[in-house]
């Protein structure tokens, strides 16, 4: 049994980013949106800790408390928009929140 | 980490360098604080509060613009004090205190709290001021999600509105996916400007300087490559470059007008402070790459953004897709500093470029606010049939600032394309210049049409209901000063760039 290598923790965090960017694109529900938003900054996140762990610099670890700073004031507004629309539209269906039109 | 290098460390922090941020934030907590302490009849004059401060910050700003610390690194590398840097400083605190103006006009149209719209301006101002001077990727994605998601919030901001939170969703979603993108590129050249069997890896791989280093010691290096094309992708989401402008007409309708302004101005200023930095200073040994992407990006922003807005009959999303196309012209600069020949003269034609549609677009984004009336999304030409009878001011100043993004002569805005072409002629964008010119031809069509709704079409009310159309509201003091102000610079810089364009010029 061979050990984790870098290619291992870099290949991991560029499928988990792959998910999350097309789940973005595809999904219709806001929430699901919102998760897949949140896997794509995870990935930077894992492969981040990876990085500074196999190159031996700290920057990276530093970098990741920011990023989950970031991802928390984020999803704080987000959900508060979230909330805002469901009550107006009693949907968060991207699809049928269509009202800005020419 | 002994205490003798926790003490080096803290003596790279000069607090003094980043004083007009540290104001803008101090001034931001004490509206809030206000907002408790006063009673509700002096409510009203706290906006007041955050126009003055604004307007010494930049007072303080201008007379201390050659200050000590230019051209030097703060905060152990953070920070990196330069001309431009000086130069975006002001132009963020100018946009700042339009937008306070415009907000006095828009929010009193609205029932929804005052005081947090001018905190959070000031708050995303101040984080604009950092990411222009930032040195560091930390500090450039820390200042970069301040200002994004302090635009998520101002893009909901009218919370009754179902345009305004449709709006903020579509701007958060694509603003988070953007900023995904562009963190992963960012960890990416971490990753490999930090590999310690590469020639030229350093220990601060964040650091421009030494991630510049590291990308000329590896010219050709694949994942480094990739890093930087997902860096570029996020900027150019921020800028609303084709084809990352999706979300730009729906974004811009559904804000208030005076958060439209924002994002049209400030967002976009800010985005190409930092492509500049990147692009001329760490990205540069990657001219290959970067180049090529950007010129076919600019083209494409031009063309698309020109015939987009052909089409519209919103106002706002035609001024969102106009200011799609002015990405691209600004876009057409960047070109002619990154191209084989970098043009030398394309960083002062930029800064030339932003300041005269600073002005152009808020002397227009004035008029909209006063033409608009409570459904803020909901702004067509028609609204502005007969203006130049009802209310010539207005339609004088809708006419100079439409004529100067137009690119009229002898407008600002004809002096900012002039100058970015003679830069793009210089650097040897041809082809882009050609299609650039096409592109100002197509805009004329449409600034035209609505210069031709202010001054020739009579409105005729429908005769069975009521008049459709919202209310004009008087034009105040303030707001009438800043934009007589706006329309008056508009021409005079267009006849006299002397000081103005030493001044951007200056190395």
């Amino acid at each position: 049994m061979t050990s984790a290598t870098l290619d291992h923790y870099v290949l991991i965090s560029a499928l988990l980013f792959a998910i999350g960017f097309f789940g973005v694109l595809l999904r219709r529900n806001t929430l699901v949106v919102f998760m897949c938003l949140e896997l794509m900054l995870l990935a930077s996140t894992l492969a981040l800790v990876a990085f500074s762990r196999f190159n031996g610099t700290m920057d990276g670890n530093v970098f990741v408390f920011f990023i989950l700073t970031v991802a928390a004031a984020e999803v704080a507004v987000g959900l508060a928009i979230i909330v805002a629309l469901f009550r107006k539209r009693q949907t968060i269906q991207l699809n049928e929140l269509n009202s800005l039109k020419n | 980490m002994t205490l003798e290098a926790v003490k080096l460390a803290a003596e790279a922090n000069q607090w003094g360098a980043i004083f007009p941020e540290l104001l803008l934030a101090c001034l931001a907590l004490a509206l809030l604080a206000l907002e408790i302490v006063l009673p509700k009849k002096l409510h009203a004059y706290i906006p007041d509060v955050a126009l003055a401060g604004l307007v010494g910050t930049l007072g303080g700003l201008l007379v201390n613009f050659h200050s000590a610390s230019l051209g030097k690194e703060s905060f152990n590398g953070l920070l990196l004090h330069s001309p431009g840097g000086q130069v975006m400083r002001v132009f963020f605190l100018l946009t700042a205190m339009l937008v306070c103006i415009l907000a006095r006009v828009s929010l009193a149209k609205q029932k929804v709290p005052r005081i947090e719209f001018y905190h959070l301006v000031l708050i995303i101002t101040g984080a604009m001021m950092l990411l222009a001077q930032s040195n560091h990727f930390v500090m450039f994605f820390v200042a970069l999600e301040t200002v994004t998601i302090g635009f998520y919030i101002l893009v909901a901001y009218f919370r009754t509105k179902t345009a305004s939170l449709e709006a903020g969703l579509k701007y958060l979603v694509m603003g988070a996916l953007s900023s995904g993108m562009l963190l992963f590129g960012i960890v990416l050249l971490y990753g490999v400007a930090g590999n310690p069997t590469l020639p030229g890896h350093s220990a601060s791989a964040m650091h421009y300087p030494a991630l510049a280093q590291f990308l000329v010691a590896n010219p050709h290096n694949f994942l480094a490559g990739v890093g930087i094309v997902l860096v570029l992708v996020g900027v150019a989401f921020k800028i609303g470059a084709f084809p990352f402008q999706i979300w730009v007409p729906d974004v811009y309708q559904g804000a208030p007008t005076p958060v439209t302004a924002f994002l049209a101005v400030g967002s976009k200023a800010a985005g190409f402070a930092v492509l500049l930095v990147l692009t001329r200073d760490v990205f540069a040994s990657y001219d290959w790459l970067v180049t090529p992407a950007l010129t076919a990006m600019a083209a494409a922003t031009i063309l698309f953004g020109n015939i987009a807005a052909l089409t519209q009959h919103n106002v706002k999303r035609l001024i969102g897709l106009s200011g799609v196309s002015h990405a691209g012209f600004l876009l057409l600069g960047v070109v002619a500093l990154s191209g084989p020949v970098a043009s030398v003269s394309a960083t002062g034609a930029i800064y030339f470029y932003l300041f005269a549609y600073l002005i152009a677009s808020f002397a227009v984004f004035g008029v909209m606010a006063h033409i608009a009336g409570v459904d803020d999304s909901e702004q067509t030409l028609d609204h502005y049939a007969g203006l130049a009878k009802e209310n010539p001011f207005l339609a004088t100043i809708l006419a100079i600032g439409l004529g100067s993004l137009a690119g009229i002569p002898p407008l600002a805005g004809f002096m900012g394309k002039f100058f970015i072409f003679m830069a793009a002629f210089e650097g040897g964008a041809r082809w882009t210049l050609v299609l650039a010119v096409v592109g100002v031809v197509i805009s004329i069509y449409y600034y035209f049409g609505w210069i031709k709704a202010a001054f020739f079409e009579q409105w005729t009310p429908p005769a069975d209901t009521a008049d459709p159309r919202p209310a004009r509201t008087p034009v105040n003091v303030v707001s009438g000063i800043a934009l007589g102000c706006l329309a008056l610079a508009s021409i005079f810089i267009g006849f006299y760039q002397g000081p103005l364009g030493q001044w951007l010029t200056m190395k």
